[in-house]
């Protein structure tokens, strides 16, 4: 009876060994992808840096999942319905379990976007999910959102992973051991040279077309084409070098894929500032901007001209909203107009006494930034205007004088636009946390207040026209370029890699079926 | 000898504490705030600011400071901001590979350094010696990060013989298994090994040339070599025994200094090859204004350094008997 009993265990074991360890192994390929930064944690509620997001996406889901279209499709939901605008009620799907088997229920779904929303945790992403006044568990499988006000993009934000509420609270380290019900689960992470992921079995959308995934962190842009050449990565994404770009492009070893990114490059005026305080003033700026030669010679055309604050691929985008083109004439007329000549001859246009100087600046990380914020300098100066440069890093710019207000022009970016909420509400409307450029105008602020709350696409997509007419024409924001999104592999891997604008990668590891 | 050793020892107390007061200052100056480049730019400012009070970045310099050193001497590196583990942890886990390169780097650039100075003085003037100097010269002036792209051109990308990025089995652990019969590991940490060692290595390679050309140049018109071959001694043996050994005093100790470049050049390597070392993670420290990291990483490099240069000042005296250590 013993005997028997822990043979046929035995016999099961080796069926289940045999079945899921080397069949699996065997028919799925291995891939490898070459990775700008190491991620900085695998909590997906503190993650900051893309490479900690895109795997984040990898070993947990979220309630929902966005397409490459950024639409919401169900993911551990399986539906959600809105009984009124301030509520939103998810149905999980039936018998969800993480990594570790232990079943995924409304309370861990409940207990991540608590943690999110505390202060003292201080996840990065918390201003995002700050409408969101209650999360409670109507039952094991039904959660109830309830919001302060109206919050249209609220859903774009709930594709951020859950976590095991039990294994959490018993001090289990997320950060270092993820465990997520995401289609991949981790195997190593050797920090600074590689995080290396398997097939989650426990996923509810069934096996990955990939065996094992290796996210290589190469943090040199030439040396990570280089190594895509050398054979030793399947693929790699932006950011790249424009030069290795164009040589990569030519190759007929590696599929290409360009699509319009989920980010843009801009001119943050700040508008208390004396100077720029008058809209015909930052007209006049905008207008010496020459995003042609910027986005082909700077960009090689990977980046797209830009026409205003709303994203091509957005609904809310129209055509008919335009924000100033490059016309030196038409920057000296409006110069000239303001009262700036060259009263003295010296090839710099002045006014009572004064000279019409600007400081433009940007970071060091970037060379396509610090080329095109040259680049401007060299224009500017044609155009009779004293434009001096400020040049230092990231932190330096961003923290200690963009931030902070200090700046006069400043050329930068925003990143991860699935919303056009996301990029205009804090930042454009009067006293918002991100209106550096302390831009203030009653019309925008009502536009952008009824984009948010407003629930149906129409009148989104109206109230965010509104607002996008009245920034063209007033250029508290100039947007240089709509970024671009570039990834290269392998012509011939065994799955064909989908590309997401984010560079998320589960297209690049599930069959396109999924 | 054991004197002067455990003095140099305990000199390491009072440099290292030196080391962490500059490079604390330096953190004051340079801009940057890390509450605010860890909740990133779409952070409102109350939220920044509440991050700031609980890291404690708000409080004055010095007690900042003696906290730290109060920690320090608890063996406490503290946490590192962005990662998550303490910064004990992440620096161990990565000096290993470090070191692993600088020294490989310094074989390569002693061999490669001694042998062309060696045979530029001896064939002073003629061709070898020219092309010798020439590719010292090259290797002075290269950058660094330059060359370790076209070698990674020519050799990852063009001809395929090596990987172009990332590192094989450490070092240790392949020459056990090799040991134990199993050479393939050693083999692969080898090719992974050979292109950043050989970038690293290039300039002090330079260096070393030059320096053996010039000393031997010196010692070859010195009265007992001539002695040496008027005793009737072959050539190769009063330039081996006789000159290269005296020759190479001076050149020891500045291999030692050269240890501190190479760890700087590290830096740009190891990002360029992938090569999980300290010098990657200082990178990404600075660029993350990871306080601690920083501190920890300078600290390290620092008490690395200072061993190197003890070593070779006792080498120096073992294999001088002219100098003693007092």
């Amino acid at each position: 009876m013993t005997t028997l009993s822990r043979l046929t265990g035995a016999t099961a074991l080796a069926l289940l060994l045999g079945l899921s360890g080397p069949a699996t192994a065997q028919t799925s390929p291995a891939l490898t992808i070459g990775m700008d930064v190491d991620a900085g944690t695998l909590d997906p509620r503190l993650a900051r840096d893309t490479t900690a997001f895109r795997t984040a996406d990898l070993i947990y889901s979220g309630l929902v999942q966005l397409t490459p279209e950024l639409q919401a499709v169900p993911e551990l939901a399986e539906s959600w319905e809105a009984p009124d605008a301030t509520t939103l009620v998810f149905t999980l799907r039936e018998g969800l379990t993480f990594s570790d088997g232990s079943p995924l229920t409304a309370d861990d779904v409940v207990f991540t976007f608590k943690s999110i929303l505390n202060p003292d945790f201080a996840a990065p992403m918390r201003a995002l999910y700050a409408p969101i006044a209650a999360v409670e568990a109507v039952d094991a499988r039904t959660v109830k959102f309830t919001l302060a006000a109206p919050y249209a993009p609220v859903l774009s934000y709930l594709d951020i992973g859950i976590v095991p509420k039990a294994l959490v609270e018993a001090g289990h380290d997320l950060a270092a051991n993820p465990v997520g019900a995401g289609p991949m689960r981790l195997v190593e992470w050797n920090r600074g040279a590689a995080i290396v992921l398997e097939p989650n079995p426990a996923y509810w959308g069934g096996a990955p077309a990939v065996g094992r995934l290796t996210l290589q962190i190469i943090a040199n842009n030439n040396a990570r084409a280089q190594a895509l050449e050398a054979g030793d990565l399947d693929l790699i994404q932006s950011p790249l070098s424009p030069q290795d770009i164009a040589r990569l492009a030519a190759d007929s070893r590696f599929q290409n894929t360009i699509m319009p990114g989920l980010g843009v490059t801009y001119l943050n005026f700040n508008t208390r500032d004396p100077l720029l305080a008058d809209p015909a003033m930052r007209r006049a700026f905008a207008m010496l901007v020459d995003q042609e030669t910027i986005v082909n010679e700077i960009y090689q055309g990977v980046d797209a001209v830009a026409t205003g604050v709303i994203l091509p691929s957005s609904w809310a985008y129209s055509a008919d909203i335009s924000q100033p083109g490059f016309d030196p004439e038409g920057a000296a007329a409006a110069f000239e107009a303001l009262g700036w000549r060259d009263s003295n001859g010296d090839g710099i246009r002045d006014r009572d006494g004064r000279k019409l100087a600007v400081t433009l600046a940007t970071h060091t990380e970037d060379p396509n930034r610090v080329q095109t914020i040259e680049y401007l300098q060299a224009v500017m100066q044609q155009a009779g205007v004293e434009a001096s440069v400020r040049l230092t890093d990231w932190p330096g710019f961003s923290t200690n004088y963009v931030q902070k207000s200090e700046h006069q022009i400043a050329l930068l970016g925003w990143l991860n636009i699935v919303d056009p909420d996301r990029m205009l509400y804090g930042q454009l409307t009067t006293g918002g946390p991100l209106n550096w450029g302390g831009y203030s105008n009653a019309e925008v602020d009502a536009a952008l207040t009824a984009g948010r709350t407003a629930l149906d696409i129409p009148a989104r997509t109206e109230a965010y026209r509104r607002a996008a007419a009245v920034l063209a024409e007033e250029v508290p924001y100039f947007i240089v370029s709509y970024q671009g999104y570039q990834m290269f592999a392998k012509a011939d891997l065994p799955v064909k890699p989908t590309a997401s604008p984010r560079g998320y990668l589960r297209g690049a590891i599930m069959a396109p079926a999924n | 000898m054991l004197a002067y050793t455990i003095r140099r020892l305990l000199l390491l107390v009072p440099m290292g504490a030196g080391m962490v007061v500059v490079t604390f200052g330096l953190l004051l100056l340079i801009p940057g705030d890390p509450a605010a480049l860890m909740l990133g730019q779409e952070a409102p400012a109350e939220a920044i600011a509440a991050l700031r009070r609980s890291l404690g970045l708000d409080d004055p310099w010095h007690l900042r400071l003696g906290r730290y050193f109060l920690a320090l001497v608890q063996g406490d590196m503290g946490m590192s901001l962005f990662q998550s583990q303490p910064v004990a942890t992440i620096i161990w886990g990565r000096l290993g590979a470090t070191v692993e390169l600088a020294v490989a780097a310094l074989l390569l650039a002693s061999a490669i350094g001694i042998s062309l100075g060696v045979v530029a003085a001896m064939r002073q003037g003629s061709w070898v010696d020219t092309l010798a100097m020439l590719f010292a010269q090259l290797g002075v002036s290269m950058p660094v990060y330059w060359l370790a792209l076209l070698l990674m051109l020519g050799f990852a990308v063009h001809l395929g013989w090596l990987p172009a990025v990332g590192r094989g089995a450490p070092m240790s652990e392949a020459l056990w298994a090799a040991l134990r019969g199993r050479p393939e590991m050693l083999v692969q940490s080898l090719s992974y090994l050979v292109l950043p060692a050989f970038a690293l290595a290039m300039n002090a390679a330079a260096v070393i040339s030059r320096l053996v050309r010039a000393s031997m140049l010196e010692v070859l018109r010195e009265d007992f070599v001539r002695t040496a071959r008027a005793k009737g001694l072959r050539r190769p043996r009063v330039v081996v025994r006789h000159a290269l050994r005296n020759a190479l005093l001076p050149v020891l100790s500045v291999i030692g200094l050269r240890f501190g470049a190479l760890l700087g050049g590290a830096v740009l390597t190891e990002s360029i090859f992938a090569w999980p070392g300290l010098g990657q993670l200082t990178i990404a420290a600075i660029s993350q204004r990871d306080l601690p990291l920083i501190q920890g990483i300078v600290l390290t490099f620092a008490i690395v350094f200072a061993l190197v240069n003890l070593v070779v000042d006792l080498l120096y005296a073992a294999v001088d008997p002219r100098v003693r250590l007092e």
